[in-house]
């Protein structure tokens, strides 16, 4: 396998490096290997992971000196990242089975984290991520999700932290009737930058996936999304979609949102689509009637359209958690 | 009678250019309701929503008084806090907005200091819903999502309810909804209307079966072209519009 230093720099014609690419997103320069604090981990025991052949799963791997193991069967957990120092990393490996659920919250000022998730799902599993990093924070997110037989998992993501954040989450439903459900929330503020790129692998028959990603995109903030899902030959009867969705609350804000389809298989129902457009005069034009001014009701409609992206979410506690998490950090943005 | 609410002198209104209502003035007092009726693309929901002050439509002449002040002087949310009230007859859906949020924050902005505490508005809440044969389990779907024509006009009815008004617009309230709905809808408007000027839009006599107006107006290419009482609703139920265009 080859060591970090030897992967060549991924080119920006590739999918996933298009608009965040790999010298940005790397703390330093590209050609170093920086030394890290280890992300403070509260739940979990020590454990190892192997490294990868992808260039920001190697770099992780290469710098971080924590690597957590959690076991979850038919239990609910809810687990702190702390990052702190100007290079931060970690590794977590989450191996799950029954009927469980993991939040997980990102929060502190380091300069630069980095995430490596490794992920193993056997009956259900609801798991959100709540980025709470400070505002001037970089992140670099990779997560890499098998989903068994018969298993599901739903993975939110609440996006609301960093200055700079670089996701790349993968998804492989290797056997017949594993599911995916995802929904990702990304808040756009100030100049932040938020890119996240899922890739669902449908490997086998019988499997099925959705994910939504709705962005508000504020100021002059850049929300990026790429989805890759990919159908492969002979997994027929595979349900898959993909919606990205995007709000544009000023006129320097920018998104992408660039879903794209790999279907190989021809017994398949397969849709994927992508809209952007500021917030609906009708709606705004409700809410006022009923005596919000104007400010309160775009508050609550960017509010509704960020909770609305965990709308396949079953989890309540889940779901009540991410909306706890997002009211919080809708105030603190209104009460600077 | 008396305490005038509504007062419209000579509108005309136009949305894009065109111009939709041409000179039409209309007088609404407290505990009076009123009835429009008239053929589709008359102008009725132009009226409702210029009052309402809907962005879309401009006012280019005329002039419409909310309790003596001139509309154009008022926010929409500050017609809504005057004690402005319209059910619309397509509700926006608000993705993502649970009904119980919704719900409490508008009492709070509308009826501001005289907001019922937390429990006191649930207890109001619970009493409004059953009374609206609602189940509990509406607070927490999202506004109008997915909703049935019918679930929309209750939701429209039960906040009417929540928020108690001295001028209630009703936009095709009745439109969608099954016998016993629409008694359960009526029964609403009922009780709000002996404290407030309700504007009834509708197609149909059926409502006003339940709700009686103590006028009905005919509206015709953006005029009121006849007043009457109660029968006239009758009469243009056999009739239909025609002999009023002679």
């Amino acid at each position: 396998m080859m060591l970090y230093p030897e992967i060549p720099i991924p080119p920006r014609s590739e999918h996933l490096w298009r608009y965040t690419p790999w010298k940005r997103i790397h703390p330093t320069n590209v050609a170093e290997m920086p030394q890290s604090d280890a992300i403070k981990m509260a739940l979990g025991t020590d454990s190892e992971m192997e490294g990868s052949e992808e260039i920001g799963r190697s770099f992780i791997h290469s710098i971080s000196n924590v690597c957590k193991e959690i076991i979850l069967s038919d239990e609910s957990k809810e687990l702190d990242l702390r990052c702190s120092g100007h290079i931060c990393s970690g590794e977590l490996k989450i191996k799950s089975s029954g009927d469980s659920s993991l939040i997980i919250r990102i929060s502190g000022d380091s300069g630069w984290t980095g995430i490596r998730v490794l992920g193993d799902v056997s009956g259900q599993l609801s798991v959100a991520l709540i980025n709470d990093l400070s505002a001037d924070c970089h992140l670099l997110r990779c997560e890499d999700w098998i989903v068994n037989r018969d298993s599901s998992l739903e993975l939110s993501t609440l996006s609301t932290g960093g200055f700079l954040v670089k996701s790349d989450i993968r998804i492989k439903l290797d056997q017949n009737g594993a599911e995916v459900r995802g929904g990702i929330a990304s808040n756009g503020h100030g100049s932040r930058h938020d890119d996240h790129h899922v890739e669902i692998d449908h490997k086998v028959g019988h499997t099925q996936s959705s994910l939504v990603m709705h962005a508000a995109c504020n100021d002059s903030s850049h929300s990026v999304g790429t989805g890759l899902l990919s159908i492969r030959d002979g997994a027929d009867k595979s349900d898959a979609g993909q919606v990205f969705r995007n709000l544009l609350l000023s006129e320097k804000a920018r998104a992408e949102a660039i879903p794209e389809l790999e279907v190989l298989a021809d017994d398949v129902k397969a849709a994927h689509g992508a809209a952007s457009a500021p917030i609906d005069s009708n709606q705004l034009h409700y809410l006022q009637s009923r005596g919000l001014s104007g400010d309160e009701a775009s508050s609550l409609i960017v509010e509704g359209f960020l909770m609305d992206a965990f709308r396949d979410i079953k989890n309540q506690d889940v779901i009540a958690s991410l909306r706890t998490r997002l009211l919080v950090h809708l105030e603190c943005l209104i009460n600077g | 009678m008396g305490d005038e609410v509504l007062s419209i002198d000579d509108l005309y209104v136009s949305v894009e250019g065109t111009e939709i209502i041409k000179g039409l003035s209309l007088t609404i007092n407290i505990g009076e309701i009123h009835a429009i009726m008239g053929r589709n693309g008359a102008g009725k929901s132009t009226l409702a929503n210029v009052i309402m002050g809907h962005p879309s439509y401009e006012i280019t002449s005329g002039s419409v008084k909310f309790k003596g002040t001139p509309l154009e002087e008022m926010e929409v949310f500050e017609r809504a806090r005057a004690g402005m009230f319209l059910s619309f007859q397509y509700p926006s859906s608000i993705p993502g907005v649970q009904v119980g949020t919704f719900l409490r924050k508008s009492v709070s902005a509308v009826r501001g200091d005289t907001a019922p505490s937390a429990r006191d508005f649930r207890k109001e809440l619970k009493s409004h819903m059953e009374a609206l044969s609602m189940d509990r389990s509406f607070l927490s779907r999202y506004v109008n999502d997915g909703f049935s024509g019918g679930e929309k006009k209750r939701l429209e009815i039960l906040q009417m309810l929540l928020l108690n008004p001295t001028l209630a617009l009703l936009d095709e309230t009745d439109s969608g909804l099954d016998i016993d709905a629409l008694r359960v809808v009526s029964d609403g408007i009922n009780s709000v209307a002996p404290n407030a000027g309700c504007l009834l839009i509708t197609h149909y006599q059926r409502l006003l079966e339940h709700v009686k107006p103590d006028f009905v107006h005919v509206m015709i290419d953006g005029r009121i072209v006849k007043t009457g009482d109660a029968t006239l609703a009758g009469k243009l139920e056999a009739k239909g519009y025609d002999w009023l265009e002679a």
